[in-house]
């Protein structure tokens, strides 16, 4: 196999239909570990697991609530296709949690957090008329301003050579890459909705700094969290309670986002000409699920059943 | 496990708000300081204005068929252009198709294949099917009608890469020409096998770069293609681009190896198979709409609420999902990871018996 690097391009696939695909994965295998020897950057992208499902379920009640206020023909559909993406993507990572379940570590009482937090919170709010549609376009705002943050970690884990190095676990990476890559490929469409429904600058700031320090803070207490509940840590990693340098350090090696690149996407989102599409590669992402076996298998699926 | 699984990720949220991740027994001061900050921006927020007023709805766009031919009996080349002079059309790549509003509604899916480069017209073909609705009205088009474009859509990237691999089968020849011009463009190594009954069958045969790279395969000249000479001399890592009937995508694909780029169209969900009418309520009180066998709860939703939320019309994302109230549904849904059905009928799918109602919380 040819190894050069690709060449440069700037014909970008473009106007992607978006639909989801049914992906399934087989856990059974899987080490509570699964980066080998490698426990704090697993548990740095366990956090996930324990987030999206109940995020991405919420994205998708907001969504809906959102798609009878959309105008625009080709919008709704890639509304409707980012939807169905979300769904599963909620579902797959759903997942993950029984397998940890089954190593012995209980990851109840965060995801019943996160659950209260996303249904509770950032729920309907019992508003009506003006308020409540204005809740709505500051939830969306705030599902644009993650959006953010799903496509520069989308990006970051079809770029991250690294965790195949290091000899991560095969499904999971496909699992993560799967993921990153539809993050990629739909990236433009909540803030897409968002300017169509509402488009003020004030709201959409507003929204990324209370998304960015709210997912930064869970962040934190989710490796906490694992690390202290890991009934092979029990809080300590070769005998030390994790330091928050870990986390560059382990960035700098390629093993998780680096906190600069996180850091950095908030004035990158600030900026008034921000748009989605001019960040990370749509043609990465699609020559990804060309690639990746669950997207193949669950492809050939719909094929078969379209016969 | 699925009681348990239930319980966690499944449940309905529970009003207080959830005790501190360690010390279990203490609400989470964290947590609580978060649905404090929610409850004070959320007035806040009501008072930001809208950046624009609400959009204006955006219709299709007009064109006209300048054009018509025949290559062969079964197909028709339909050139079409902006029914406005000095109009510009969206630009599209290769593997980008259009959503054409046919008489009396009728949307079908065609594929662009003109020249990517002239912004000035669309070229489209359409294979005659038998009993085909879409393709009947599209054959019946002639030179000066109009009709309503929406698009162009891309379900079928076509990615730079280093050298591909293209297989198209009779009309699947229309996404893949463009791209095996644009390889060719680019001096790009490909090769294209092409497949038909026989050569009067299959169209564009005239427009193909010349060379080696192509091999045109007709089964009256070679017999019915076997996959393995379709894919043979493929090289791990390089890209395989495929259009063509179901069949023909589905043997190609089993044998592109895993770490080898396999891309192909994306189909419309199935159509209806074995269904029966029967009928649905939208709550109890509600209107009761019949859906007739050929199509399906969703459908019937849509006409009379044309913002009702769907995704994969397939059954296994659960967008379209909503509370059964009464009635004893044929769930056909197979939701995603076994995720539970929490006593939801989905419309995209599920059906019920002949001459049954069921009652949907609506």
């Amino acid at each position: 196999m040819n190894t050069d690097p690709a060449p440069v391009t700037t014909d970008e696939p473009d106007r992607l239909v978006l639909r989801a695909r049914d992906v399934h994965f087989d856990w059974s295998a899987l080490d509570l570990h699964w980066i080998p020897d490698e426990p704090f950057a697993t548990h740095v992208i366990n956090v996930l697991h324990l987030l999206l499902p109940e995020g991405e379920r919420w994205f998708v009640e907001v969504f809906k609530q959102a798609v009878p206020h959309i105008t625009d023909h080709e919008l709704r559909e890639q509304v409707l296709g980012f939807i169905g993406q979300e769904a599963v993507h909620a579902e797959a990572h759903a997942g993950v949690l029984d397998h940890m379940d089954a190593h012995g570590l209980d990851p109840r009482p965060y995801v019943e957090q996160i659950a209260w937090l996303f249904r509770v919170v950032l729920g309907d709010r019992d508003l009506s008329g003006a308020r409540e549609f204005a809740w709505l376009r500051t939830r969306l705002a705030v599902i644009a301003g993650i959006e953010h943050y799903t496509a520069v970690l989308g990006q970051w884990v079809l770029d991250a050579k690294r965790l195949d190095e290091v000899g991560t676990d095969p499904t999971m990476l496909d699992l993560l890459r799967w993921h990153g890559a539809e993050e990629v490929e739909h990236r433009s469409v909540a803030y897409d909705l968002y300017m169509h429904v509402d488009g003020g600058y004030a709201r959409r700031a507003l929204a990324m700094g209370v998304a960015a320090f709210a997912l930064a803070s869970l962040w934190v207490r989710g490796v906490r969290f694992l690390v202290v509940n890991d009934p092979y840590l029990r809080g300590r990693i070769d005998g030390v309670r994790p330091k928050a340098s870990w986390a560059l350090r382990d960035g700098r090696r390629g093993l998780i986002p680096h906190l600069g690149r996180l850091a950095r996407a908030i004035p990158e989102y600030l900026r008034r000409r921000y748009h989605p599409s001019h960040h990370g590669s749509t043609a990465q992402a699609v020559a990804y699920l060309a690639v990746s076996p669950a997207a193949r298998a669950a492809e050939a699926a719909e094929r078969e059943a379209a016969r | 496990m699925s009681d348990d699984r239930e319980r966690r990720v499944g449940h309905h949220a529970d009003p207080r708000p959830p005790t501190d991740l360690f010390r279990s027994g203490r609400p989470d001061r964290f947590m609580l300081g978060l649905a404090r900050l929610a409850a004070r921006l959320e007035p806040l927020t009501a008072r930001l204005r809208p950046g624009h007023p609400p959009p204006k709805p955006t219709g299709d766009l007009p064109v006209r068929v300048v054009r018509t031919e025949r290559p062969s009996p079964d197909v028709a080349v339909l050139t079409l252009a902006p029914v406005a002079p000095e109009t510009t059309l969206p630009a599209w790549q290769p593997g980008h198709h259009v959503d054409v509003v046919l008489d009396g509604g009728v949307v079908r899916q065609y594929s662009l294949n003109g020249d990517p480069s002239d912004r000035s017209r669309y070229r489209i073909a359409v294979r005659r099917i038998e009993g085909g609705l879409g393709s009947g009205l599209a054959h019946g088009l002639r030179e000066g009608d109009v009709l309503g474009l929406r698009g162009p859509r891309n379900a079928f990237p076509f990615a730079r890469a280093e050298r591909y691999l293209f297989v198209a089968g009779g009309i699947g020849i229309t996404p893949i020409l463009p791209m095996v011009v644009a390889a060719h463009a680019a001096g790009l190594p490909y090769r294209l096998v092409y497949t038909g009954r026989s050569r009067s069958g299959m169209p564009f045969l005239d427009e193909l770069p010349e060379g080696p790279d192509v091999f045109v395969r007709p089964d009256d000249e070679y017999g019915p293609p076997k996959a393995a000479d379709l894919t043979r001399g493929l090289e791990p890592g390089t890209p395989v681009y495929v259009c063509g009937p179901a069949p023909l995508i589905a043997a190609v694909g089993a044998l592109v190896p895993t770490g080898t780029p396999f891309y192909s169209e994306r189909f419309s969900p199935p159509p209806v198979v074995d269904g029966r009418p029967f009928e649905i309520r939208l709550g109890r009180s509600g209107p009761v709409l019949p859906v007739e066998a050929h199509e399906t709860a969703l459908d019937v939703l849509l006409r009379v609420r044309p913002g009702t939320p769907y995704s994969c019309r397939q059954g296994f994302c659960g967008t379209c999902r909503v509370g059964l109230v009464e009635g004893e549904p044929e769930h056909r849904d197979r939701p995603t990871g076994g995720a539970p059905r929490d006593g939801g009928f989905t419309p995209c799918v599920s059906r019920a018996g002949e001459g049954e109602r069921i009652v949907l919380d609506l």
